[in-house]
């Protein structure tokens, strides 16, 4: 079993003539966890759209997604189906818009488990949605799996997110700013639980975000992308502690410090 | 601080009906978003409101800016009780009083120029523009850092940091005393962002007026804030000068706020700070 879980090797995403991933590349070791940070525009969240295999109608997609020793690109779509959900999960940003307001959380995690365990019962997948709420740690599982999901906060929300990602027991989990919706309390406690879930499962993360204090506090390594390339990869200590990088370095100059008052903020001039 | 505010709210309470409560003869129930809230706001200086969602910041600033009623409390604006104002003289309040949003798409009309946009205030308040319009936008343009000649361009054709400058430019067309900032850079890049608030804080150091900045980045608030006030369910939990409340907080809830904002390791802040001297040294020796 190679070390390396995934591979991804001059990646491009085009509308059209418009390349909005440009021959990107990066790996990740079995349980890293590695954060790609960039701007509006720089292409990230096309880039974990691009590894799912879900980019929006009209994108093309060149280059190679080597996950465990398979190349996805080369995959049908219905065997991609049987990889995403299940070995790579998905966090999204917006729990409301990624639930089905119809439908319980326990039916949707449960379904979520089926979907992948041919053979299971409702009572076991039933069952096994409860004790996954209950690692995410939503109180009175075994009551609130009956609930709707506008019964639930923002932040429990994204705990059943989370739990319906982790039941199928993944090996990656891909995280599109699961956080930037959250207040900053729920977010803390958000990204303490994606930590303890990597720390139980082993499970591999890519967190994608636009917030360098988030990555700094997840991440292990870094990738920064800027207008569709990766300008800038490496350990997140020597990103965060010796960016080479121009973009980097004015990147992490623009970040408001909550410790203190930094004279005149410097942009990186992407306004004008 | 010493001398007269110029913005004095007290006890601003806002009840809101909860929809779907109301029963044949009797009133809906009762949610209060503010609660007992005041604040002095003075000329040149920045006031934060922070507090998560919910917390009734937002619905405190568009009390003080009387952009809705109060159920309680008062509002004083120079001295002068500007509460329950009406017409003309509520007029008179806009001109002193201007606000920025967060989304400036949503707030420049989609079908109107710039120049139309920034000139707004003035040809709403009935007031001659100085130079003609053309000119007065172009002023108006290039001191909030765009070029002067794109006054006939649709807000479209901007960036989201450009439109922000944008609504910027609308707010201090008509010289304000007070602005009120919603969440005016939360929708920014972060390299935007700064810039953004670079440019309200010389805007301010130019101009003199009090700004009222709600915000829920706390980081923000740093840099850009003289004073804060922590809020939380409808209620002011703590308040003071800036420093005092970041570094000295003494409510329970504005340490767990401060203490869930993610930071950059402070070892690696500290190294990258040293490696941009050492940079900087080895290209000046060159």
């Amino acid at each position: 079993m190679s070390d390396t879980l995934l591979d991804v090797r001059e990646l491009s995403v085009s509308f059209g003539d418009v390349r909005v991933v440009d021959r990107i590349g990066f790996d990740l070791p079995r349980g890293g966890a590695l954060g790609i940070v960039g701007e509006s525009g720089s292409g990230k969240s096309m880039t974990s759209l691009a590894v799912m295999g879900l980019l929006p109608a009209g994108a093309t997609r060149s280059g190679g997604i080597v996950f465990d020793g398979v190349d996805l690109t080369t995959l049908t779509e219905r065997r991609m189906r049987a990889i995403r959900g299940d070995r790579i999960a998905m966090v999204f940003q917006d729990p409301l818009s990624s639930l089905n307001p119809y439908y319980t959380v326990g039916t949707q995690i449960a379904e979520a488990y089926r979907s992948h365990r041919s053979g299971v019962g409702r009572r076991a997948a039933r069952k096994a949605a409860i004790e996954a709420m209950e690692r995410v740690h939503i109180r009175e599982a075994g009551r609130r799996v009956d609930d709707y999901p506008h019964q639930f906060s923002g932040g429990m929300r994204q705990r059943v997110m989370i739990a319906m990602a982790l039941i199928t027991e993944p090996e990656l989990i891909i995280a599109d700013e699961p956080t930037t919706a959250l207040d900053v309390t729920v977010q803390a406690q958000i990204l303490d639980l994606l930590a303890e879930v990597r720390r139980d499962t082993g499970a591999a993360l890519v967190l994608i975000t636009h917030d360098l204090a988030v990555v700094s506090a997840v991440a292990d390594r870094v990738v920064v992308m800027h207008r569709g390339r990766v300008v800038e990869a490496g350990a997140a200590e020597q990103i965060f502690s010796d960016p080479r990088h121009e973009y980097t370095r004015g990147l992490l100059d623009a970040v408001p410090r909550i410790d203190d008052e930094i004279g005149e903020l410097r942009g990186t001039g992407g306004d004008r | 601080m010493t001398g007269e505010p110029l913005l004095r709210a007290r006890d601003l309470v806002k009840e809101f009906p909860v929809a779907g409560t109301a029963r044949l003869l009797l009133p809906a129930k009762k949610f209060t978003a503010v609660d007992a809230v005041s604040f002095d706001l003075y000329a040149g200086r920045t006031l934060a409101l922070v507090g998560e969602s919910g917390s009734g910041k937002s619905t405190t600033a568009r009390l003080a800016a009387r952009l809705i009623d109060v159920t309680s409390g008062t509002v004083h604006l120079d001295g002068r009780d500007i509460t329950a104002l009406r017409g003309r003289d509520l007029r008179e309040v806009r001109r002193a009083v201007q606000m920025v949003f967060q989304d400036p798409f949503s707030s420049l009309n989609p079908r109107h120029t710039v120049e139309r946009i920034v000139t707004a205030p003035l040809v709403y308040q009935k007031r001659p523009v100085p130079g003609g319009t053309r000119r007065f936008a172009q002023s108006l343009m290039e001191r909030v850092g765009l070029e002067p000649e794109h006054v006939d361009r649709y807000p479209s054709q901007f960036s989201g940091g450009q439109a922000q400058r944008i609504g910027i430019a609308r707010a201090i067309a008509i010289g304000p005393r007070v602005l009120v900032c919603d969440e005016a850079v939360s929708a920014l890049d972060v390299s935007v962002q700064a810039q953004i608030i670079n440019l309200l804080r010389g805007l301010q150091r130019e101009e003199g007026f009090a700004c009222l900045f709600i915000a829920h980045d706390l980081a923000v608030v740093r840099q850009i804030a003289t004073s804060v006030a922590v809020m939380t369910a409808g209620r002011v939990v703590e308040a003071g000068d800036r420093d005092e409340v970041f570094d000295r907080p003494q409510h329970e809830y504005t340490r767990t706020l401060l203490a869930a904002v993610p930071r950059i390791r402070p070892e690696w802040e500290a190294a990258r700070r040293r490696n941009a001297r050492a940079y900087a040294e080895k290209e000046t020796a060159r």
